[in-house]
């Protein structure tokens, strides 16, 4: 579906490091699997997965500051009239040669990561019905306000099914309408593009820095901010 | 462009619709009861709050390395009275039909003994979490809260209607 009838060379360069596509990837596995444990009522695995998704999204966060170009919030935060200029550009039916997210794509990375980091926060204070299981931070609230936050993390992710949504709709967009193949990069990191778009990548010592400080983070919290 | 716009300006009023939707069902929720059903169910999940708490407490100190052992010894004595009085919290005519909230489904009262003995199980593990926190032993009070919990998951499973998942 990717590959457009065109006689101009193409350059393949590549667009996704590998923390940004390993993060990506394990979110959906964890969040696939955050939600069947809940529905298999396996709390104690529900736990698990939540401080696996916390943990990404800090790395995730930290990597938007620090990481590669391309995975940088600066590289693809937009403001309003810079994203209202790429909207005017969707209905036609090529896509643009933009090394990354375009200005639309960035605000969904956003909203989807907020959601995200908001389903992981309500969780860590949320208490169930049952008292058997509760968040590791729900000691600081009580029995009321556990239960509410527990009904915000139901809501959240109710935001977050509907950000899925959307972002997979976007892909079939691109794919059957710009013909432009937006899942392959993800998996491989690599893409084509007009012009090298020589994209600087962060070394791998930092990726593991990052990755060390999501994990004391995580580690902390699970403890409930107690060392 | 106008198209784009109107559909942003779409999807900001569906949203806030949305969140709109939602509290102002939990403000019918929270309007006062006016029927002695209504008032029932009202006073049950009160009084339900109450024993959440009680046990919340419980688990929380719990939790610690060094639990509060007076603070778990009277929240234990407060949770065994709370069992015990929990059967006179589902008078006849609380359930569904009070049209008040309430997740208590219409098999508590068209089931009648599975429920007591439901609500038995509880009073009997709460009984013996009290017993266990008179006497000092921490491994043995954790043991026991997840034996208690047990019990409100167990009868939450059968009489309450579960929570959209």
């Amino acid at each position: 579906m990717g590959d457009e009838p065109s006689d101009t060379p193409k350059v393949r360069a590549k667009l996704w490091d590998g923390p940004t596509r390993i993060v990506h990837w394990a979110l959906v596995i964890l969040i696939g699997f955050a939600w069947w444990c809940v529905k298999a009522n396996q709390t104690e695995w529900h736990l698990w997965a939540g401080y696996g998704i916390l943990g990404l999204i800090i790395f995730r966060l930290i990597w938007g500051f620090a990481g590669s170009a391309s995975a940088r919030f600066t590289s693809f935060v937009k403001g309003p009239s810079a994203t209202l200029v790429y909207a005017k550009t969707l209905s036609k039916r090529s896509a643009v040669d933009m090394p990354g997210h375009n200005p639309l794509g960035g605000w969904s990375v956003v909203a989807i990561l907020a959601a995200i980091l908001t389903q992981a926060v309500t969780g860590l204070f949320s208490v169930d019905v049952d008292g058997l299981e509760s968040g590791p931070l729900s000691d600081r609230v009580s029995f009321e306000t556990g239960r509410l936050f527990s009904k915000w993390h139901d809501l959240s992710f109710t935001a977050i099914k509907l950000l899925v949504v959307l972002h997979l709709s976007a892909i079939a967009f691109y794919a059957l309408y710009k013909h432009a193949n937006l899942i392959t990069p993800m998996i491989t990191g690599y893409k084509s593009f007009e012009t090298d778009p020589k994209l600087r990548f962060a070394p791998l010592w930092r990726a593991l820095l990052g990755a060390a400080a999501a994990a004391a983070v995580t580690w902390w919290v699970m403890k409930g901010l107690r060392l | 462009m106008a198209f784009q716009k109107s559909l942003l300006a779409l999807s900001l009023v569906a949203g806030l619709a949305l969140v709109g939707g939602s509290v102002s069902a939990a403000d019918q929720k929270a309007k006062a009861p006016t029927t002695p059903g209504a008032k029932a169910a009202y006073t049950r999940q009160e009084n339900f709050k109450q024993q959440g708490a009680v046990f919340k407490a419980i688990r929380d100190e719990l939790k610690k390395d060094a639990p509060n052992m007076a603070l778990v010894s009277t929240s234990a004595i407060k949770l065994k009275n709370s069992a015990i009085a929990l059967p006179t919290w589902f008078p006849k005519g609380s359930g569904p039909e009070s049209k008040y909230a309430t997740d208590a489904k219409p098999e508590i009262w068209t089931e009648p003994v599975k429920f007591s003995a439901a609500v038995k199980r509880l009073q009997v593990e709460a009984t013996k979490f009290q017993t266990i926190a008179a006497s000092g032993d921490v491994a043995a009070m954790r043991a026991q809260a997840q034996a208690v919990g047990g019990t409100c998951k167990g009868c939450h499973d059968s009489f309450r209607v579960p929570e959209e998942k």
